[in-house]
């Protein structure tokens, strides 16, 4: 069992595996609260999901001898790039977007988000400044002003389109 | 036939259904030029903003960038050896050696003009056969429909790149996701986690959105080359592969009709097809012709198929509600929410909405084979895009548009979810298609099951005693013994090449 060149595998593995506890848990606990973990096909809305619960499990089975035995055709190993470190900022400048996104609204974030991103991809801080504020403004052109999306306007609410 | 057609025609005809089917091609040929991108991403990025449209202007834009990404895709592989989507692998043989010998115009000419034609040969298919076929549906009762979902869903799960057990297993996931939500039959929480927002379970756009878009954002950006820009030989209008086409009738019309053949078998999908009949095109040619050292056959016969795999997929899509692709299933999840039921009833209550969708794809390629041309000059300009600027856009398109379908931020949080699985999934090696295949025929297969069970006497035999229902069980039992023994074959052949390869 080569535990480094599977990791991936491994990773997915583990959530799949987890998928149908979660299934038999809620079965056991919320719906059998509600009364619908039990009877015909009317009443009982935990028998399909049971039965996922069951092929996934079967399925994981089947997965972990494949994987243990490394029977798979392509290892997986956790292999960092050069970028991975980079690709990793981006997500977390992204997860900052959506905490900030629905406090401080649409036009003040994104441009930030888009420019901050450009930067760390490589662009020059004019470029990356002028580019985020652009696509950022033709993005809300085309929802705003054509599609009559109400954008998130924040705590200051603020609109150009609308 | 032509009644669909007709009764289609004002739907389509106007301004803003023929602009945006026009604009989708446009879109998806530079979508589909850009490696890494393709016609499932186009449609993934513009899924929301279809559903702010008329249903058959929506549907005209998502399936015209379905056949411009098709087609757009061999530009690249032509022009740098690197194919836009996997539809366009098999052009590499020949493109990319005419462009070596300075014959760059006339092997993108015939890759664009093989593909509108292909599409259309596919169109007159698809409008003879799904009727035929939506009409036959009519016989299906929930016990057909059953069985129907769960073949189309283990077709989906084989055939899909990579191996057969994650492509079921993420089919399974597909199918659990799926029953989140409210129970149709209880109105019961399923797996809602006290939240209300998941009362009607996640919405299919953020799942497809995170899965597809946001994860090969964080794909790509490990993958490096953020700010490369490739260099392209300039490109000129030219109209002479139009001539040169003529030389390939016989081998277009049979390409795009493997291709159409091999789209309407759920899962089989462009790629298969343009392999294949680029095999059958060389195998029929002569030695003169030089397959694999820049034939113009070769072109012809995988951009027809890889096009006409397009009309093919829409087959059992529209007739029967079963997805041939990853595109069409997300195509089907637009139809779905835009109000639509894929299936015979569409046919029979909608004829009007079939009709505009048989018009769109028809006069999408018509589009295509304009555009592609005329546009040719920009697609060298499009591929020296670097990629800090248009993974940006593609991450704030995808936010942006996840968000305006129901102004919910919550459903951004889906997204990002749904994003981080994608990446684990494509890291580890799994198909992601029979995910938002579960999905669309999971409430089907739950559905139609309670029901068969609810009106059978004697449980499961109903399943049993229906001859159609039967036959398509049969199939599917087949299906699994071929897994199983492929399973029980292939295991030690994995482990002598792990072996071999230490």
């Amino acid at each position: 069992m080569r535990l480094q060149a599977y990791s991936y595998d491994w990773i997915v593995w583990g959530l799949f595996l987890a998928l149908p506890f979660v299934i038999f848990w809620q079965a056991a606990t919320s719906l059998e609260e509600q009364g619908v973990a039990g009877g015909g096909p009317m009443e009982n809305a935990a028998s399909f999901p049971r039965l996922i619960a069951w092929l996934l499990l079967g399925l994981a089975a089947v997965n972990g001898v494949r994987i243990a035995l490394c029977r798979i055709s392509a290892p997986s190993p956790l292999a960092p790039t050069p970028t991975t470190r980079l690709a990793c900022v981006v997500a977390a400048v992204f997860v900052a977007y959506l905490l900030l996104l629905p406090w401080l609204g649409y036009h003040l974030v994104t441009p930030v988000m888009m420019a901050t991103t450009m930067m760390l991809l490589g662009l020059s801080i004019p470029v990356a400044v002028a580019g985020g504020v652009a696509i950022s403004l033709l993005v809300a052109a085309v929802f705003q002003g054509l599609l009559n999306v109400v954008l998130p306007v924040g705590l200051f609410e603020i609109t150009l389109f609308g | 036939m032509l009644d669909l057609l007709i009764q289609g025609a004002p739907l389509f005809f106007t301004w803003q259904a023929v602009l945006l089917t026009a604009a989708g091609i446009v879109a998806g040929l530079f979508i589909g030029v850009l490696p890494g991108l393709g016609p499932l991403m186009g449609i993934v990025l513009m899924l929301p903003v279809a559903f702010h449209l008329p249903p058959i202007p929506a549907m005209g834009m998502l399936i015209a960038i379905y056949v411009g990404g098709s087609a757009g895709g061999s530009i690249s592989a032509i022009l740098l050896r690197i194919p836009g989507t996997p539809l366009a692998a098999a052009t590499l043989f020949d493109g990319y050696p005419m462009a070596q010998k300075g014959r760059s115009q006339d092997a993108i000419g015939l890759s664009i003009i093989a593909s509108s034609l292909g599409g259309l040969l596919a169109g007159c298919v698809l409008l003879f056969f799904s009727p035929l076929l939506a009409a036959f549906a009519l016989r299906f009762g929930p016990p057909e429909y059953a069985a129907m979902a769960l073949f189309g869903l283990l077709t989906i799960a084989i055939v899909s790149e990579g191996s057969t057990i994650k492509g079921m297993v993420t089919g399974a996931f597909g199918l659990a996701i799926a029953t989140m939500g409210t129970d149709e039959f209880t109105n019961a929480y399923r797996f809602t986690f006290g939240n209300f927002n998941l009362t009607s379970g996640p919405h299919i756009v953020p799942v497809v959105v995170g899965l597809f878009a946001l994860s090969e954002v964080f794909v790509q950006i490990e993958g490096g080359d953020l700010t490369a820009s490739p260099k392209i030989q300039r490109l000129r209008v030219s109209f002479r592969a139009l001539r040169l086409i003529l030389a390939h009738k016989v081998n277009l019309v049979r390409s795009a009709m493997i291709g159409t053949f091999m789209g309407a078998i759920p899962g089989a999908g462009g790629d298969v097809s343009a392999f294949v009949s680029y095999a059958v095109a060389r195998r029929l040619a002569g030695p003169d012709e030089g397959y694999g050292e820049g034939a113009e056959g070769g072109v012809v016969a995988t951009e027809a198929a890889n096009n006409g795999c397009c009309g093919g997929a829409l087959i059992p899509s529209l007739s029967l509600g079963i997805p041939g692709d990853a595109s069409t299933a997300v195509l089907l999840a637009a139809l779905f929410l835009l109000g639509f039921f894929p299936g015979p009833e569409l046919f029979q209550y909608n004829a009007d909405i079939a009709g505009g969708i048989f018009i769109a794809y028809l006069i999408g390629n018509v589009v295509l084979l304009i555009a592609g041309i005329v546009l040719v000059p920009f697609f060298g300009s499009v591929l020296k895009l670097p990629k800090a600027w248009l993974l940006p856009a593609v991450i704030l398109l995808s936010t942006m548009g996840t968000y305006a379908l129901q102004n919910s931020v919550f459903d951004l949080w889906v997204m990002l979810v749904f994003g981080a699985v994608g990446y684990l999934l494509r890291r580890a090696n799994y198909p992601l298609a029979p995910i938002i295949i579960g999905m669309i025929l999971g409430p089907v297969l739950e559905n139609n099951l309670r029901r068969s069970l609810l009106i059978s006497r004697d449980g499961l035999q109903i399943f049993i005693d229906r001859p159609i229902s039967a036959t398509i069980l049969g199939m599917t039992g087949v299906l699994l013994a071929y897994v199983v023994i492929t399973l029980i074959r292939g295991a030690p052949k994995a482990a002598k090449d792990e072996e071999s390869s230490e």
